[in-house]
């Protein structure tokens, strides 16, 4: 990279329904949070990138209204469409530019306001799909979930084992949602059929949340903070519409996979890299996440959570902080976990840390994952 | 002072209600009004062969422009990609309501098409539904020219 740009102050909410929260609250909240992490005030900042869905939010133009929340009176401010975490590759863009230092990234979605899955289903294509009325995120997730399961002879059991090792994950995390520190493959597989093969417990929980990070340049960054947490790499891909692309596996993640790690001299991620932090929205994409990260082979993802390599104590522990299944506030999420795998590389995962020097974390936007981004943080 | 417990806040329904109209396009226009007599048209690429259903008229792989003369018939018989049983529904309202009887749903390629079909599957049991079976196509009694013409897919008779 041209130059070098780090993470130096990051906030996120408690992910669920807070009725005496606005929006407005919450994105004050995350966004003063995040600025009193990294010891900075809203003057040091250059420019201002929020992250959420007009329809999701039930506004058009949506940031007009959060936009003061957020600190960005008669500042640079920018919206960015969809998740946080191409918020923050945007913000990253515009510190390299050259004509900004320090970059606020704010992201929230409250699905207690309107069901995102109806949401979803506005995705479609209007001429066509969405007549017909029946598809949406999850009952595409479950075409994809099929397909890919018996491609590959993934069964049932093996999908829920990674519902198993999130929802206890997420028991660790103060922030997340859906925390469930006893549950079983039983309790997953019994959970409340949307759409076989999705149940209630392998599909993401419907959240409340918002989340920031402070970026600067690396002048900044050593005068703001003696922790730096680097962004070594990063890459960003968009697949084709849901009827012209591959369901059963991930290819806009793995280019975006293969150009981070490209831009950070990764090779061999499995052994370069401590942790990572993924957006599931489904048990069964973890799975196909693996795959396309190159962690496995195709249709391998299966003997990693069967053998625990994905597990807090694994060889390659994905999600110890719980995950999207954890807690989903949709446009949140991915960034999220760029906080999460931030924490890991500070140390500040309280309950779930790993010795961490480099860490994956990956957003993702649109039915069945369409577009994907991946940043390699590293501590030096 | 109160517990946090007792405290409930007003809610206020905040309705976003807009009615759009789009043009389908010529393509789509010839596809919609193909269905009345029963007939079901792709577009395939000149430049690297992929064709799609419904018809579009740019290829997003190559990037290249399609037109009329790139239509091509295909037979509403197809196979079944993948498969899944709704047992909800969304009310649009934004509740999801259970159904009283679950309702399966395919992923098709049809013959001679590259791009995926998602229809609901009917004259079909959830348990019977297997990947790779063949499918076609069920019409309405009398089709119109309108996207409902098509009801649903079923299992192919062999
Ligand atoms: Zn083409």
């Amino acid at each position: 990279m041209a130059g070098r740009v780090a993470i130096v102050g990051y906030a996120q909410s408690h992910h669920q329904h807070d009725i005496q929260m606005t929006r407005e609250d919450m994105v004050f909240e995350v966004a003063k949070g995040a600025l009193r992490n990294a010891g900075i005030s809203r003057e040091d900042v250059d420019t201002v990138i929020t992250a959420s869905t007009d329809f999701l939010d039930g506004r058009t133009i949506s940031n007009l209204y959060t936009s003061m929340a957020v600190g960005a009176y008669l500042k640079d401010e920018s919206k960015v469409e969809e998740d946080g975490a191409f918020a923050a590759y945007y913000a990253l863009m515009r510190i390299l530019s050259g004509v900004h230092d320090i970059a606020l990234v704010e992201a929230h979605t409250q699905g207690s306001v309107v069901n995102p899955h109806l949401v979803s289903s506005y995705t479609l294509d209007p001429l066509f799909e969405r007549q017909y009325g029946f598809l949406n995120d999850i009952s595409a997730a479950a075409l994809q979930a099929r397909m890919y399961m018996n491609k590959y002879g993934v069964s049932e059991e093996q999908v829920a084992m990674v519902a198993v090792k999130n929802l206890m994950n997420a028991a660790d995390n103060l922030n997340a949602h859906r925390k469930m520190p006893d549950v079983t493959v039983e309790e997953v597989l019994n959970s409340k059929l949307y759409y076989d093969p999705i149940r209630e417990l392998t599909m993401s929980p419907v959240s409340d949340g918002a989340c920031a990070i402070v970026l600067a340049s690396e002048e900044k960054a050593k005068e703001i903070t003696d922790i730096p947490v680097w962004i070594e790499g990063v890459g960003s891909c968009q697949d084709g519409y849901l009827r012209d692309r591959s369901l059963y596996k991930l290819d806009s993640l793995q280019k975006a996979a293969q150009d981070a790690y490209g831009m950070a001299g990764v090779s061999n991620p499995f052994a370069q890299i401590d942790v990572f932090e993924v957006s599931e929205k489904y048990a069964h994409e973890e799975l196909m996440i693996y795959e396309a990260l190159g962690l496995c082979r195709e249709g391998k993802g299966k003997t990693l959570i069967e053998k625990g390599m994905t597990g807090k104590d694994g060889e390659i522990p994905v999600n110890p902080s719980g995950g999207a299944l954890g807690a989903d506030p949709i446009c949140a999420t991915g960034l999220i976990r760029v906080v999460e795998a931030a924490k890991q590389i500070r140390g500040e995962a309280n309950g779930y840390q790993i010795p961490a020097y480099r860490a994956l974390a990956h957003g993702q936007f649109g039915i069945c994952a369409q577009k994907n981004v991946v940043f390699i943080l590293g501590s030096e | 002072m109160s517990s946090q417990s007792e405290i409930v806040l007003t809610k206020v329904p905040v309705p976003l209600v807009a009615g759009f109209q789009w043009s389908v396009g010529e393509l789509m226009e010839k596809f919609i009004k193909a269905l009345a007599d029963r007939k079901i048209w792709g577009v395939k690429c000149p430049e690297c062969g992929y064709v799609y259903v419904p018809p579009r008229w740019r290829c997003g792989k190559c990037y290249a422009k399609l037109g009329e003369e790139n239509l091509t018939e295909l037979s509403g018989k197809g196979i079944l990609l993948s498969y899944a049983t709704a047992y909800v529904e969304l009310d649009g309202a934004g509740s999801f309501k259970d159904l009283s009887e679950p309702k399966p749903i395919g992923a098709i390629k049809l013959e001679g098409a590259d791009s995926t079909l998602f229809m609901p599957l009917g004259e079909v049991k959830p348990e019977e539904l297997k990947e790779g079976m063949k499918v076609e196509v069920v019409w309405r009694e009398e089709p119109k020219g309108e996207l409902a013409d098509i009801k649903y897919f079923k299992p192919a008779k062999r």
